[in-house]
């Protein structure tokens, strides 16, 4: 974000990349919208089919756990 | 070897915009933070707020601008209390800024202060100034792909107007995807559809905001 004008230092952001099981399209839609609207999640980008799912997100405002709980709750496994 | 520990400059930030929120808060003034794109409109927006509430409340301006003192003069005619802060170039509003400038405020009088920041999508979302809330101004002009490809800014507003929407007839604008994208990134975030030329929403907005002066006072 702002590191890209060089007027901050970092956004503090994490990027991970997951590699899912159990996707359906429907279900990756499902999953992109409600990562997105985790606070400090800005970027999710899910390849349904490979079950790579990728997160940009800040850990200081979303744990991990709210993150894995989004697959979990829909009975996805996730793995890092 | 001596080793160079860098300043952490947001956090230093946070500290100040602290500052300044403890005293907006002893001074019961409400700050919103407005936000968004060179040409959104955010200036136009203030003109028409100015014209709503400026008998309602006692607000006064903090207008940030690069270089020129253009958005300032608009304001002044309003007879609305303005400070022009220059950034020479910085793309951004920060703490310190606001910290300087808002003492030359009778704050004692103020109701509502509302910052127009630098015009720039990006940085003035990670920098807190001290105030209330933020709201960003997007433009139909801009592109309904603005939410999701400048995503921090729209998590960080409490309220995004949508404005010129009178042009959304002309333009390549699909209303519906971009406010789903808003609330995707900000689930329940209130949106306005307003246009300054054709007076639309502008209600809607100034009793927003005016709710938000009354409650930080306790009425």
């Amino acid at each position: 974000m702002c590191k890209e004008c060089g007027c901050g230092q970092t956004n503090g952001n994490t990027r991970l990349q997951f590699l899912v099981k159990g996707y359906t399209e429907e279900l990756s839609k499902a999953v992109e919208k409600t990562l997105l609207g985790l606070p400090g999640v800005l970027y999710v980008h899910i390849h349904w089919h490979e079950g790579e799912t990728t997160v940009d997100y800040n850990p200081s405002k979303t744990k991990l756990t709210d993150i894995l709980k989004v697959f979990t709750d829909r009975q996805l496994e996730a793995a890092l | 070897m001596e080793i160079k520990v860098m300043k952490n400059i947001l956090g230093e930030n946070d500290r100040i915009a602290a500052e300044n929120q403890a005293l907006f808060k002893e001074k019961n003034v409400y700050v919103i933070n407005l936000m968004g794109s060179p040409g959104a409109g955010k200036t136009s927006v203030l003109e028409k707020t100015m014209e709503r509430l400026k008998d309602k409340v006692n607000m006064a301006v903090i207008e940030g601008d690069l270089f020129t003192s253009k958005d300032a003069e608009r304001i002044e005619k309003h007879g609305v209390p303005v400070i022009q802060i220059n950034t020479a170039g910085g793309c951004h509003l920060d703490a310190a800024m606001i910290q300087q400038t808002a003492p030359q405020l009778d704050l004692d009088k103020l109701d509502l202060l509302v910052v127009e920041n630098v015009g720039n999508l990006v940085c003035p979302a990670e920098f807190a100034v001290g105030e209330d809330e933020k709201g960003v101004v997007l433009s139909i002009t801009e592109g309904d792909d603005k939410p999701m490809k400048y995503p921090l800014i729209f998590k960080e507003s409490a309220i995004a107007l949508l404005n010129k929407v009178d042009l959304v007839p002309f333009c390549n604008f699909d209303l519906k995807s971009a406010e789903e994208d808003i609330d995707t990134l900000h689930p329940g975030m209130k949106v306005i559809e307003v246009s300054c030329t054709k007076d639309q929403g502008v209600d809607a907005w100034c009793d927003w905001l005016l709710l938000r002066v009354r409650a930080k006072q306790g009425k």
